[in-house]
């Protein structure tokens, strides 16, 4: 068993931010888009709930919090943090990768991680743009404290969802139409765009069984409350399971794959 | 003991037969034939540390498929394998730090960082102690002339830039086995030498055992005493090259320059190759007559201004084993 090289998976995390802090000088625009989104969300939720009556659980304030947070977290969750993955492969790099003292997926995931720090650094400011455009609320520190690791294992859902449909470019390397569906599916099955407590209930039965919740309606709600406190071991341990589901598939989709150029050669 | 040892090494891909069209397609889903290409039929070689051997072989005798399995990241279907006392395949990344490759045709490092930045990088990856990194990188800055661009983008380099700044990374880890794949391809003549001249210093001074894989046999008539020749996937010839060239470059080229013009040239035991009106090329083999013989034949008939004998060079004899076989 080899040593595991942490100085290296910390060098190219540092190197894949240096790399985007470079690449998006377009950070400003960026910020002044979030603020007119927010904008945005802000006049049709409140043009939508002059017209109906509130629904039950989600007051005017909470929504706006919710879709705030939503659009936040999105700005980090909706990177696809394993594109290395498939760029290496597609263009060969990847048999180099192979040339080197580390383990191919850790360099893809410090790579990736080291990308979504970036932009979830870039966030701080746009955060405090939201505070003052619409008004967010602050739960309680062990709200945040569940939130925050809610939030980190829908990320990790994410990241190991992107990493599964990454490595079907193993079998085809035209894979961008699937990954728009799969984006535009947890967008709207995640709850990113609308609280999943809005859908009809047949819709929400379906949603229910499926993984999207994980990745954003489950912190989401636990940060707004629709998950009360009783319920957070539920709703933490469904997405354990799907953690755990996805790393499985992605365990067995990698070794699938790398058995195919490996023994195969290419 | 040996420092890479490969004994009955075989290695065959295999891909689902599949008939054309859709229903062939169909059916390759059930099917369980399957097309065998024999890449690497069998190949044993034993290299002692510090030798810088060649590799060579017509395109697709098996050689990058044996590199491959040299590094670990294909498994030979049978045969052994040992590169510094660890099977490649079986401990990848153990053995990567033991190794440094080079491709001329595909470089490994990392396109959007100045060299200088790949190289740090690459003291992460392979752990290199600070003081040997700083020692190491100061030594090939000065050999390869490397501080001009280290400030660059690797994909602003020239090629031959780019291949200098390859061979750094690929030795700062001081790998004690290096596998250089057709290295100084596409290179102008001055890069040439600068890469054949580093690959010597490496050998000399620092005891790496190189494989040199090539198709441009001045590297190997400059840097290598010993060759292995491989077709077909199988070794045809391991040794000394000035053996090889003993045993095969029986042949040479007399020419002769003609005084005046003469009509009946032939002469036994020599072939006329080339006829110009005042020029006339013979081969002969040098075990069946004299230089000396050849010319005095000559003169009997014509009159000559001048002669010259030319020595068979290594790669005439390579492609005369190329297409007559090994016999």
């Amino acid at each position: 068993m080899t040593r595991i090289r942490w100085g290296a998976y910390l060098a190219f995390a540092k190197q894949a931010m240096a790399r985007e802090a470079t690449y998006r000088f377009d950070v400003f625009t960026n910020i002044g888009s979030v603020l007119v989104r927010l904008y945005l969300l802000r006049t049709v939720w409140v043009a939508l709930y002059s017209q109906n009556a509130a629904p039950v659980g989600l007051p005017l304030h909470a929504i706006l919090t919710y879709s705030a947070v939503a659009l936040l977290f999105g700005l980090v969750m909706d990177i696809d943090q394993t594109h290395a993955l498939y760029e290496r492969l597609h263009d060969g790099s990847i048999a180099s990768d192979f040339l080197k003292p580390i383990s191919v997926p850790f360099f893809y995931f410090a790579d990736g991680t080291g990308e979504v720090v970036f932009h979830a650094l870039l966030i701080l400011p746009a955060l405090a743009l939201a505070l003052l455009v619409v008004h967010i609320d602050v739960p309680t520190a062990a709200t945040c404290a569940v939130f925050a690791l809610s939030a980190l294992l829908g990320y990790t859902i994410g990241f190991l969802l992107n990493f599964v449909l990454n490595c079907s470019a193993f079998w085809t390397l035209e894979i961008s139409a699937v990954q728009m569906i799969v984006t535009w599916l947890t967008g709207i099955l995640g709850g990113e765009l609308i609280p999943l407590t809005l859908f009809p209930p047949w819709l929400r039965s379906i949603v229910d069984v499926l993984p999207f919740a994980s990745i954003f309606s489950t912190p989401l709600s636990i940060y707004v409350g629709t998950i009360a406190p009783d319920a957070y071991a539920r709703a933490l341990g469904v997405q354990t399971l799907w953690a755990l589901g996805f790393g499985l598939i992605a365990t067995v989709a990698w070794r699938t794959g790398v058995r195919r150029i490996v023994v195969q050669g290419g | 003991m040996p420092i890479v040892e490969t004994s009955s090494l075989r290695k065959v891909f295999r891909s689902i037969q599949r008939d054309p069209g859709l229903g062939g397609a169909f059916r390759a889903l059930f099917s369980r034939e399957y097309d065998e290409t024999v890449a690497v039929d069998d190949v044993s070689f034993v290299l002692e540390p510090g030798e810088l051997v060649g590799y060579i072989g017509p395109n697709g005798a098996g050689k990058s498929t044996t590199i491959k399995m040299l590094t670990g990241i294909l498994v030979p279907t049978s045969g052994l394998v040992r590169v510094a006392g660890i099977e490649p395949h079986k401990h990848r990344q153990q053995n990567a730090q033991n190794i440094g490759v080079v491709f001329g045709q595909r470089s490994q490092l990392y396109w959007d960082l100045p060299l200088r930045e790949s190289f740090a990088l690459l003291r992460s990856i392979y752990d290199i102690p600070r003081n040997r990194f700083d020692a190491n990188l100061a030594a090939f800055s000065e050999l390869l002339d490397l501080d001009e661009f280290m400030s660059t983008p690797v994909r602003q380099l020239s090629l031959g830039e780019r291949m200098r700044g390859d061979f750094a990374a690929a030795l700062l880890h001081e790998p004690p086995v290096v596998y250089l794949d057709e290295p100084t391809i596409g290179l102008d003549i001055v890069a040439k030498e600068a890469i054949r001249e580093f690959i010597a210093a490496m050998s000399r001074e620092r005891g790496t055992t190189v494989i040199l894989t090539t198709h441009d046999l001045a590297d190997v008539e400059r840097l290598c005493s010993r060759i292995v020749l491989i077709d077909d996937g199988r070794v045809i010839y391991d040794g000394p090259l000035a053996a090889l060239r003993e045993r095969y470059g029986t042949h040479r080229t007399l020419i002769v320059h003609l005084a005046e013009s003469c009509e009946d040239l032939t002469v036994d035991d020599a072939e006329i190759v080339k006829r110009e009106p005042m020029t006339v090329h013979y081969r002969f083999d040098r075990r069946r007559i004299s230089a000396e013989a050849l010319v005095r034949r000559v003169t009997e008939k014509c009159s000559l201004a001048d002669i010259a004998i030319t020595e068979p060079d290594i790669e005439n004899i390579v492609r005369g084993i190329y297409t007559a076989g090994y016999a």
